[in-house]
C-alpha cells in the first residue's frame, strides 16, 4: 500500500506542479477541469466554488420548497388558471353567439324603405349603429297601439335616464298607408314624444316592410264613415346595431320587462363585440 | 279624414269606462245605461264602440273563464 502510494504520490505532486506552471497565466476555470478527480483539491483551486457546499446545508435544512419555487409554481399555475377561465369565457360566447345564429336571423331581416315624419327618405339602412325599438300600428287605432307607444316611449325614456346605456331610437311603423299620410303621422308621433319617429310609405313599401319583419295585418271592413279598424301583429322588435333583429316583446310584457330585456342584449352584444377571437 | 287625437281618445275612453261602470253596477242590462251609452256613442267613432263591445264581451268571457266556467256544461245543462 505504501508503494503503491508512494509511487502514485510523487507522479500526482509532479503532475500539479508542472501543471500548475504551465497553466499559470490561464484562468481558473481551466484548472478546475483538470483536477476534476482530486476531491480535495477541487475545492483548493477553485475559489469561486466555495459557496457550493454552504448552500447545499441550508438546502438540505428547509426542504426543498423555498420562496422562489413557491412563487414560480403560483405563477405558473395562476397563469394557467387564468388561461383557463379566458378559454371558457371565449367558448361559452361562442356557444351563445351559435345559439343566436340557429335561433332568430332567419326569418327576420328587420329591412325596410319608407318615408318619415319630415318627408325623408329613410331605410333601415340609415339606422345602422343604433339600436332601434320597431313597432307597426295605425293613427285610427282604438286603444292597444296608444298603449303600447306609451309603453315603447317609458322604455327608451327609462333607458335614457341610465349611464353608460347606449341610446335607443324608437320607431313606429304605420300599416294602414291608405290613410296615414306623412303629414297624420307625424302629428300622431309628436303626441307621444319627440323622441318617436313614425315611417309611412306606399302600400308595396309598407307591405314589404311587414314582410321583413313578419307582421300580419288586415284592414277590417269599412262602416258607413268609410272607417275601418286595421287588425296587426302587435309585437315590439328589438334590431341591433349590426341592423338585426335580436328580439321581441309582447303585449303582455310590462315596460320593466323590456328595459331588463334590452340591457340584457346590449350586453350580450358588447361581449361579441370584445370577444378576442372574432 | 284625420285620427282621433290624444284628446279625443282620452274622452273616448272616458265615456267608455263610465258606459262600463253602469253595466257592471246594473247587472249588464243596457236599458239602465242608454244615456251614458248614447255620450259614449257621440264621443267614440263607431268603429271603437264596435270594437269596445266586443273586447268587453271578451273580457267578461275571460273573466268567466278564469273563475272555472266551462262552455261545454252549460250546455249539457240546458238540453237536460
Amino acid at each position: 500500500m505504501f508503494i503503491s502510494y508512494s509511487t502514485k504520490f510523487p507522479y500526482c505532486f509532479r503532475l500539479n506542479l508542472c501543471v500548475r506552471k504551465t497553466v499559470n497565466g490561464l484562468h481558473n476555470v481551466i484548472a478546475l477541469r483538470f483536477f476534476k478527480n482530486g476531491p480535495g483539491l477541487q475545492s483548493f483551486s477553485n475559489p469561486t466554488s466555495q459557496g457550493l457546499p454552504k448552500k447545499k446545508e441550508v438546502f438540505g435544512k428547509k426542504g426543498p420548497i423555498s420562496y422562489k419555487t413557491l412563487l414560480v409554481t403560483a405563477g405558473l399555475s395562476g397563469s394557467l388558471l387564468a388561461f383557463m377561465l379566458y378559454v371558457r369565457k371565449e367558448k361559452e360566447a361562442a356557444i351563445q353567439l351559435e345559439r343566436n345564429r340557429a335561433l332568430g336571423k332567419a326569418a327576420i331581416s328587420g329591412k325596410f324603405n319608407l318615408v318619415d315624419h319630415n318627408g325623408v327618405k329613410k331605410s333601415s339602412d340609415d339606422f345602422l349603429g343604433q339600436w332601434l325599438l320597431v313597432y307597426f300600428g295605425f293613427t285610427h287605432c282604438p286603444d292597444i297601439c296608444p298603449d303600447e307607444i306609451e309603453k315603447l316611449v317609458k322604455v327608451v325614456d327609462n333607458l335614457d335616464q341610465m349611464k353608460g346605456v347606449p341610446k335607443v331610437q324608437p320607431l313606429f311603423i304605420t300599416v294602414d298607408p291608405d290613410r296615414d299620410s306623412i303629414q297624420s303621422v307625424e302629428k300622431y308621433v309628436k303626441e307621444f314624444s319627440p323622441k318617436l319617429i313614425g315611417l309611412t310609405g306606399n302600400k308595396e313599401q309598407i307591405a314589404e316592410a311587414c314582410k321583413n319583419f313578419r307582421v300580419y295585418f288586415s284592414a277590417g271592413p269599412r262602416d258607413q264613415d268609410d272607417d275601418y279598424i286595421v287588425d296587426h301583429t302587435i309585437i315590439v322588435y328589438l334590431i341591433n346595431p349590426d341592423g338585426e333583429f335580436v328580439d321581441y316583446y309582447g303585449q303582455n310584457k310590462t315596460s320593466e320587462n323590456i328595459s331588463a330585456g334590452i340591457l340584457l342584449n346590449m350586453s350580450k352584444f358588447d361581449q361579441s363585440k370584445h370577444s378576442f377571437w372574432k | 279624414m284625420s285620427f282621433p287625437d290624444k284628446e279625443k281618445r282620452q274622452k273616448c275612453w272616458d265615456s267608455r269606462d263610465r258606459y262600463w261602470e253602469c253595466l257592471d253596477k246594473s247587472g249588464d242590462q243596457i236599458e239602465k245605461c242608454v244615456e251614458v251609452r248614447t255620450l259614449y256613442e257621440t264621443t267614440c267613432p263607431s268603429q271603437w264602440v264596435k270594437h269596445f263591445d266586443r273586447k268587453r264581451e271578451y273580457l267578461k268571457f275571460k273573466e268567466r273563464i278564469n273563475e272555472g266556467y266551462e262552455p261545454l256544461d252549460e250546455k249539457k245543462n240546458t238540453k237536460s
